[in-house]
């Protein structure tokens, strides 16, 4: 580090530690391989932790104790699943937690008052998300301003408008129709919780899409350079505005969780916080925060690994508010090998 | 975020300055002053709102008086926000995607490390201040090096910090805040206080304005337009490469502005502990947090999130517009409303902004 040399493009030298890879990296390949370099070592960190966590409490590695694990990692990787497409396209979106208070308000007020039906009030908890999604879609994409101002903009916007249908207080008596989605025997088949199921499906589709169709590709040319994807064709606008709106209505169906895995009470700190979470599964997967790059198998893999750090954390006896802290070093050991792995193609070319 | 820098580029021959001043019409150079220096709408702003809510405060609407005294309380919330306005101030100048979230973290840390310093152990107020003030800025230093040294990008960066920061502030005394009796007296910190001389005739206005809001201006200041510092800042936020090749140390300066916004965040930690009496684990993450709205008021401020553009004149009225719209939407509404109308105007106004800013840029290429 003794010339602290700027710029990425002038490293000299000092070739990561992975010869094959730059091999690789060598050929005409379109797509990225199946299972990425970092999606093998969070499945291998996730594993470690799982035995570590084992073997230090031996609950932990008992259906009594995953299960939970898998609700718990539901809405953050329902959520990371449109955040990767906002993160792909070079986008961000902080506001996805002030989002979900409004769907979730909008949901709970609909069962408790209105005894709407469950399908119904999770579509309407849907297309909430997804208009509230289109804003901050239109305002990035047609009013031409960086996506973080809009969204922390729009974070507080949102806040209000949910606050504002809290009226300042709390929804008791969330009706057992939302147990599908829930904690208990009626939530899940051959012990996997639906919403973890539900998840995992749609996260599957979007990896499919993203990988495998044009469209989805559009999204990384976007991502890599708007510029040169608009001079190919792509309708770049109208992308960014699809990232955002995908997101949003990803946010309303995992509201419906968040509430089914709470208590009968709903209140107003329901979302709060989530958008660092999902983020920071976001980033932990191995998308890269320049846009360009990233999967949602990665995604699913980084919010679990999220949530095996503060669920391992709890079990542990530590106190809670840790895990934020080794969340946080996990980002930057991700931001750091991204780093690296892009300074590795540039000493390939 | 890409996809508006491409859009720009798009547009067929964006206007340079010079076309807009041959224009014809005086409205057109009146909407192109304020629209191209900050500080002019930004004045013209704060009389709206102060006109709006004194003609609201006659006709009766507001729950309590809107008047200089009230105003010159409430200026008691706008020095740790101008504050750390004027660090994210600093850091966002410095470019490449400067922004550091994670000063609010800085600020409870600090301030439970400066609680901890002063209330339990009995170090004497001044050590207690430096210590506050050097662990602000190794905190920074630690996004500092992060993003100036490895590059990373500084919004992902400063948003695990943020994470790390918070959770230590929380662990560190298990959540409890410090409010010995030293604490407690350091509130006569913040007291409004007579200003001598002329102090009968005007409002008594809270002391920390002159203990910290005034003394951290002028050095910043001084700092951005009269130090080779400050103009190496402007420096590389305007195009890292050129300021490479013409022999600025990149690097150490935009490492320095990060750890000058820590010092900063560690000096509001000092404040605020005296504002609440106690050292709060939560005290600049509880809610949003106040690093959004510093972000908020550093971009209502003129200072381009592309870095390079940014003024403390603006920051500063920015901050005082923001407070007194605040104090005033606080008295237009009874109970817990008013604080849900803050989040509105708040988030109104930097969209708002940020619309703006975008359309300043394309139409006259950026504010002065």
């Amino acid at each position: 580090m003794t010339p602290p040399s700027t710029q990425p493009s002038t490293q000299p030298s000092t070739p990561p530690s992975k010869p094959s890879r730059l091999g690789r990296a060598r050929g005409p390949r379109v797509l990225a391989p199946l299972v990425s370099g970092q999606e093998i070592v969070l499945l291998a960190v996730i594993g470690g932790l799982w035995l570590v966590l084992g073997l230090a409490t031996p609950a932990f590695l008992t259906a009594g104790s995953l299960r939970p694990l898998l609700i718990e990692v539901a809405p953050i990787a329902l959520i990371g699943v449109g955040m990767t497409l906002v993160i792909v396209a070079a986008g961000i979106d902080v506001s996805v937690g002030s989002q979900m208070m409004v769907c979730g308000v909008i949901t709970a007020r609909l069962l408790v008052e209105a005894h709407v039906a469950l399908p119904l009030a999770v579509l309407v908890s849907v297309l909430v998300g997804a208009a509230l999604g289109a804003v901050n879609g239109v305002l990035i994409a047609w009013g031409r301003v960086h996506a973080i101002i809009i969204t922390f903009g729009t974070l507080n916007l949102f806040q209000f408008v949910g606050r504002q249908i809290f009226g300042s207080q709390t929804v008791n008596g969330i009706p057992a129709t939302l147990d599908v989605f829930g904690r208990g025997e009626a939530g899940q088949v051959a012990g996997l919780p639906y919403s973890f199921l539900l998840t995992a499906l749609i996260a599957g589709a979007v990896w499919w899409y993203l990988r495998q169709t044009p469209g989805g590709r559009h999204f990384y040319a976007i991502g890599g350079d708007a510029l040169a994807a608009e001079l190919a064709g792509i309708r770049v606008r109208r992308r960014v505005l699809l990232t955002y709106v995908v997101t949003g209505a990803l946010v309303g169906l995992s509201a419906v969780f968040t509430i089914a895995k709470g208590t009968t009470t709903l209140d107003q700190s329901i979302g709060a916080g989530q958008e660092l979470a999902v983020i920071a599964a976001v980033i932990i997967g191995g998308t890269s925060i320049m846009g360009g790059r990233g999967s949602v198998l990665g995604t699913v893999l980084g919010a679990l690994l999220v949530q095996t750090v503060s669920s391992g954390v709890t079990q542990l006896g530590w106190p809670s508010n840790l895990s934020d802290l080794f969340v946080g070093v996990f980002v930057i050991i991700a931001v750091g090998t991204d780093l690296l792995r892009q300074r590795a193609r540039r000493a390939v070319r | 975020m890409t996809s508006t820098a491409a859009a720009t580029k798009n547009d067929p021959s964006p206007e340079a300055p010079e076309n807009g001043a041959a224009e014809p019409g005086s409205l057109r150079r009146a909407l192109r002053a304020v629209l191209t220096r900050r500080e002019l709408l930004l004045v013209i702003l704060l009389v709206v709102v102060l006109v709006w809510m004194t003609a609201l405060g006659y006709g009766g609407y507001l729950t309590g008086p809107y008047d200089p005294d009230y105003l010159a309380g409430a200026l008691v919330d706008a020095v740790p926000l101008a504050m750390l306005a004027l660090a994210e101030l600093l850091v966002i100048v410095s470019g490449r995607g400067g922004i550091d979230l994670s000063i609010g973290s800085i600020v409870s840390l600090t301030g439970m490390v400066f609680g901890i310093a002063y209330g339990t152990w009995g170090w004497p107020l001044p050590l207690a201040i430096l210590l506050a003030v050097l662990v602000g800025g190794l905190l920074g230093a630690v996004n500092g090096v992060l993003v100036a040294w490895l590059g990373f990008p500084a919004l992902i960066t400063t948003l695990a910090t943020y994470y790390a920061y918070r959770s230590l502030a929380l662990v560190i005394n298990a959540q409890k805040p410090i409010s010995t009796p030293d604490i407690q007296a350091l509130y006569s910190l913040t007291g409004a206080v007579e200003i001598p001389v002329i102090g009968r005739d005007i409002p008594n206005v809270p002391l920390g304005v002159f203990t910290f809001l005034v003394p951290t201006v002028v050095v910043v200041w001084l700092l951005l337009a009269r130090t080779t510092y400050g103009r190496r800042l402007f420096a590389i936020g305007t195009n890292d490469v050129a300021a490479t090749w013409s022999g600025v140390p990149v690097a150490r300066t935009r490492l320095l502005a990060y750890v000058a916004a820590g010092v900063l965040a560690g000096v509001v930690a000092v404040y605020v502990t005296g504002q609440f009496a106690s050292a709060r684990p939560d005290a600049g993450t509880s809610g949003n947090g106040l690093a959004l709205p510093a972000i908020t008021i550093a971009v209502l401020g003129g200072v381009a999130i592309t870095g390079g553009i940014g003024r403390v004149s603006g920051v500063l009225l920015a901050a005082v517009l923001i407070t007194w719209l605040d104090a005033g939407i606080l008295l237009l509404f009874e109970g817990n409303d008013g604080s849900q109308f803050q989040l509105l105007a708040l988030g109104a106004v930097l969209v708002f902004c940020a619309l703006l800013n975008a359309y300043t840029i394309r139409r006259y290429g950026g504010t002065r």
